[in-house]
Parts: C-alpha cells; structure tokens; sequence
C-alpha cells in the first residue's frame, strides 16, 4: 500500500459512503441500542451489588471502570463480527463490489476505507453507550473521573478499531459471506473463548505431556495474544494507578495484571505489552486483508 | 492512438477458457460493439479491462495505461457500466451521484446528469427500491459523471425496454460526438448494428469477426435478396433471370421468383427482369439480418467444435 496505490483521500470517500450506509441500517441501531442497555445494566449491577461482581471493598468508579472492561472485552469483537463480516465479502458476493471498483479507486482504498468506515459505525455506538453507562455510574457513585475515564474510551476506540481491521481483514479474504462468517466466529472462538486453554496445552506438551510444575515465563506473552486480554493489559498499562485501587478492591482476576503481581515482574510481563499486541494485530490484519483482496478475482 | 489494446489475452478459470488469446484494438473516438452469446467471455474481457479479474496471459492497455499495473489512471478517465453490478439499497439515487463525483474528484451537475439519464423524480429515492431498468440508468449516470474520455459498458440494455434502450443509445451518440470512445458488450446483435462503427464478435473465448457493420454485411454473402412476382414460372425463365448482368442466382420459393443481387442495385435487376424476360407484377425485399450472420458466426463454430 504504497502511497500512489492509496491515492490522495478516495478512500476517505468510500469510508463516508460506507458509513452514511450503515447509518441507514436498523442493524447499526439495533447494535446501540443493545449496548446502550447493556452498559446501563452492567453499571447498574455493579453499584447494587459490587460484592458478588468482583469489589468486596465496595463500589468505587475505578472498579467500575474496571468491570466494563469486561463488557467491552466481549461486546466489541462480537459487534466487530457483527459490523464487519460482510464489509467486502457481501459486496463481492452481491456484485456492489464492481461499482465500486469501477471508479478512480484501488482495492487498497477500498480495504482501507471499510476498515475506517466500519470502525466508525461500531466507535459510534461504543462510544454513546459507554458515556451513558458510566454517566449513570458517575450518578449513582456520586465521583467522576474525567482522564480515566478519556483513556479508557480511547483505548476501547482503539481496540475496536483493531477489531474491526481483524474482521474486515478476515471479509477481504473470500468472495462468500457464509465463508467469512465462519472464519469471523472460528477467530472469535479460537482467539476469545478458548485462548486461555492454548498456552496450557502447550506448555504440557513442552513439559513432555504431564502436568506442569511452575508456569514458566513464556506462558504470559501467548495469553496476551488474545486481543481482548492484550486490550485489557493497555488499560492497565495507561491506567496503573486506576488498576491499583480496582486491584485493592477486585477479588483475584486471571488477567496478565494479576500474574505478574507477587513475583518481581519479568521483563516481557508488562502490561504494555498489550498496546504491542494490538498493534501487532492491527497490522498483521491490514496486510493479509489486503494482500489476499488485492490478488482476488472479483 | 488505441483506446483499448488487448494483446494475446488468456483468461483461466481453473478448468474452464473463458478467453483463448484475443488479440483486439479498439480507436480512439469509435463506438465498438462486443457482440458475442450468453457466456462467450465477454465480461471477463471487460473484467480484464477494469483490472476486476487478472488475465492468465497477456496484456491489456486502455487509454495507454497497463489495465492491471495503472488501473486507477485507466479508470479516471474512463465511465462504466459494469455487469452483474449490485447498488447500494439503503442510499438514495443522489447519495449515488454525489458518492461518484467525490471518488473521481471532478465537479459534476447531479441535478443535469440525473434529468438526462430520466431519474431525476426518483432521485432522492433509495435504489434498492428501483426498477432493473433505473439501476441501469443510474449506474450510467455515475459512468458519465466527469465527462470520461472512455465508456466501457457490459450489456447496457439490460432490463430497458424499447424506448429505454433507444434512449441509451442516444447518449452513447451524443457522448461519441463529443469524443468519447464507447465499448459495450450485447448478445443482441439489433443494439450494436443500431450505434457501432465496428463489431467484434467473440464466441467461447476466442475472436471470430472483427468488422465495420457493412463489412459484416458483405461478408455475409447473401446480401440483399429479391422476391419476385412475374405473371409466368418455369425453369426456362429462371434460367434467363439468371444469365442477367449482375444476378447472383436465382430459383423457384413459394411460387415467387427468389432472385439475388451481385454489385448491381436491385432496381437494375428488377429493370431487366421486366423488359428482358418477363413482366414483374410485384416484388419485396428482404434484407438478410446481421442478427441471421451472427447466429451463423457463433453456430458453424459450435457444429465444428462438437
């Protein structure tokens, strides 16, 4: 994606149609309206009961904060999927593809501009339903905290947007939506649901298949390939004095924040690792995407 | 200079030759017609031309850019109507436009475009709810947005009924006067003998006709054919009409005298029918259709490959 091959802004022009579409679409509403409600109930939850939702200490913003990570950790990549899966796939499959492609564009313009489009569908919604989700808690808490608050939505904006490039990626790659769908959820599932259980059947078949003594250092690196843990870890990492006091007050969570706690850290477990990890994702998305939709008989 | 050069193109699609070599040039300022039945590879050349699909072999040049290393210069200067095209249902006819004219980045009268291709009191309707027939409009207007130097249309008159279709071929005319190079794909040869300066026909893949429409019509060897109603018929008298200067042959049908001109007009041999041999009592003419010649054309092929 060289320069010349972008061309001056025509993808800028795709991701405006793209968007301006989408605005048109019940499924985009539908989606704010879910998260609106989700987040409003999860902020509700939380301050009624912060006892059984992981603050025996009582609710504090910065466990709330804290506890919507865990909504956001599961509601963007299944939005992603969601806003996503037929961005390139559907409009190969339905032939809009041909429209598009007949004008002054590239398929690199294309690519990019749904990446950018898309991602401002799902950073739309993301963004109302959190500001009313944690509106409510400020509300109910009586406290505000106005930079974490900043940070946070702009790392949720930031994941969402590596999520979206991941799933557009993924439609880039086939001419069918049934196909994209599958490989969406197949990452969703691999990557999401099951990640935790990877580097523990690695390290068993290292450790000559019996069951491990110690968890070794390399253990942690893999946990945070997941993009959601890695999301979770930049939250850490932006937000260390957040994360302690939601620490203090949070009974034990099996994110890379708690396995580092107690041992001296090694080098590679930090919590920024997970800003690496996104990035990471964000670019290997953005170059298989479009290398396997640049090569693509349409 | 060539509008549109194909050397050599091949296009595999696993087992299936969709193209075999074609080798084709279309000039600058011509309306060319790709004439060739359902599934003969016409798309998949106008595919190769907008860089949708990459050939196996050889080379295409439009507008003196490489279709699949400068393809975003080709199609800067160049309108399409693509085939098998979907339109996005949930933006209005304008949003189309206006979408159009950003991506090419030229200043364009929306309102102008959409009166001349007859949308314009649907304009603000969303196009998922237009007929076959305004797509095909609406997809013109975004071609002709930017004034481009080349159309590039695969099947333009699908979905227009007569008037539609003779409305389009108005403003293929009017874009032709104003120096557009025009290149649409039919199977319907009464659409390309109507506007095109020259024809190609294309059938499984390869190139079997390339040709000015008269240089078709010669071609076809029967020309124009007489029938004739003189008072008496017998082989003696066919025999006569067919010893005059210029007949090409001559034979009973229908009771009628089926007389056929070479190099003469028919008046010449009508004129000499009558005073030499017998008196005409009435006649016709039946033009022999190209539509006939181009079943021809893609039929022998068909009978010698099978």
């Amino acid at each position: 994606m060289s320069g010349s091959e972008l061309g001056a802004g025509s993808w800028v022009a795709v991701a405006k149609k793209d968007f301006r579409d989408a605005v048109q679409s019940r499924a985009l509403w539908a989606l704010v309206a879910v998260f609106v409600v989700l987040s409003i109930g999860s902020t509700y939850a939380y301050v009624e009961a912060p006892e059984l939702l992981g603050s025996p200490g009582g609710a504090t913003f910065a466990g709330l904060i804290f506890f919507t990570i865990g909504l956001t950790g599961l509601f963007v990549p299944l939005a992603a999927i969601v806003v996503g899966y037929r961005s390139i796939a559907g409009e190969r499959e339905l032939g809009s593809i041909k429209l598009l492609l007949s004008m002054p564009t590239t398929r690199g313009s294309v690519f990019v501009g749904k990446v950018v489009g898309r991602t401002c569908v799902l950073a739309f919604g993301l963004v109302v339903g959190l500001l009313v989700g944690l509106g409510v808690g400020a509300a109910m808490l009586g406290e505000l905290r106005i930079v974490p608050v900043a940070v946070f939505v702009a790392v949720t904006l930031l994941f969402s947007a590596v999520y979206t490039a991941i799933v557009v990626g993924i439609s880039a790659t086939t001419g069918s939506t049934s196909r994209a769908t599958t490989l969406a959820l197949g990452f969703f599932v691999v990557f999401e649901l099951f990640w935790d259980a990877v580097p523990m059947v690695i390290l068993y078949v290292v450790e000559g298949f019996a069951t491990p003594t110690a968890i070794p250092d390399w253990v942690f690196p893999i946990t945070q390939l997941s993009p959601s843990s890695a999301y979770f870890s930049s939250v850490v990492a932006l937000l260390p004095d957040l994360a302690e006091t939601a620490e203090a007050t949070q009974a034990g969570a099996s994110t890379g924040a708690d396995a580092a706690s107690g041992e001296p850290a090694p080098l590679y477990a930090t919590p920024e690792i997970g800003l690496l990890v996104l990035a990471l994702w964000l670019v290997a998305a953005l170059v298989v995407g479009y290398y396997r939709f640049r090569s693509a008989d349409l | 200079m060539a509008a549109i050069e194909l050397e050599g193109v091949t296009k595999r699609f696993g087992d299936v030759l969709a193209v075999d070599s074609l080798d084709l040039t279309v000039d600058d300022g011509e309306i060319f017609g790709f004439l060739g039945p359902n599934g003969a590879g016409k798309s998949t050349t106008i595919d190769i031309l907008l860089d949708f699909v990459r050939p196996t072999a050889g080379t295409a040049t439009v507008l003196g850019h490489d279709a699949q290393t400068d393809g975003r210069a080709v199609r800067r200067r160049t309108g399409v109507l693509p085939d098998g095209y979907h339109v996005y249902d949930r933006l209005t006819g304008r949003h189309h436009l206006e979408f159009a004219r950003e991506i090419k980045g030229v200043e364009a009268d929306i309102e102008g475009v959409l009166e001349r291709v007859r949308i314009a009191d649907a304009a603000d309707r969303k196009a998922g709810g237009y007929s076959k027939g305004m797509r095909q409009r609406l997809v013109l207007a975004m071609a002709l947005i930017g004034d481009p130097d080349l159309l590039v249309l695969d099947e333009p008159s699908t979905g227009l009924d007569p008037n539609g279709a003779r409305e389009m071929r108005e403003i293929l005319r009017e874009e032709n006067a104003r120096g557009t190079t025009v290149f649409f794909s039919s199977h319907v040869m009464e659409q390309v003998e109507a506007v095109c300066d020259r024809v190609a026909i294309i059938d499984r893949g390869r190139l079997v006709a390339v040709d000015t429409i008269d240089g078709l019509r010669d071609a076809s060897e029967t020309g124009e054919t007489l029938y004739v109603y003189v008072s008496t018929l017998d082989d003696e008298i066919v025999a006569d009409v067919a010893a005059l200067d210029g007949v090409g042959s001559a034979s009973i049908e229908d009771g009628r005298l089926r007389v056929t001109a070479d190099d003469v007009s028919k008046f010449a041999v009508l004129h000499a029918i009558d005073t030499d041999v017998t008196a005409v009592q009435d006649f016709s003419v039946v033009e022999s259709s190209l539509e006939d010649l181009f079943v021809r054309y893609t039929n022998e092929r068909q009978e010698v490959d099978a």
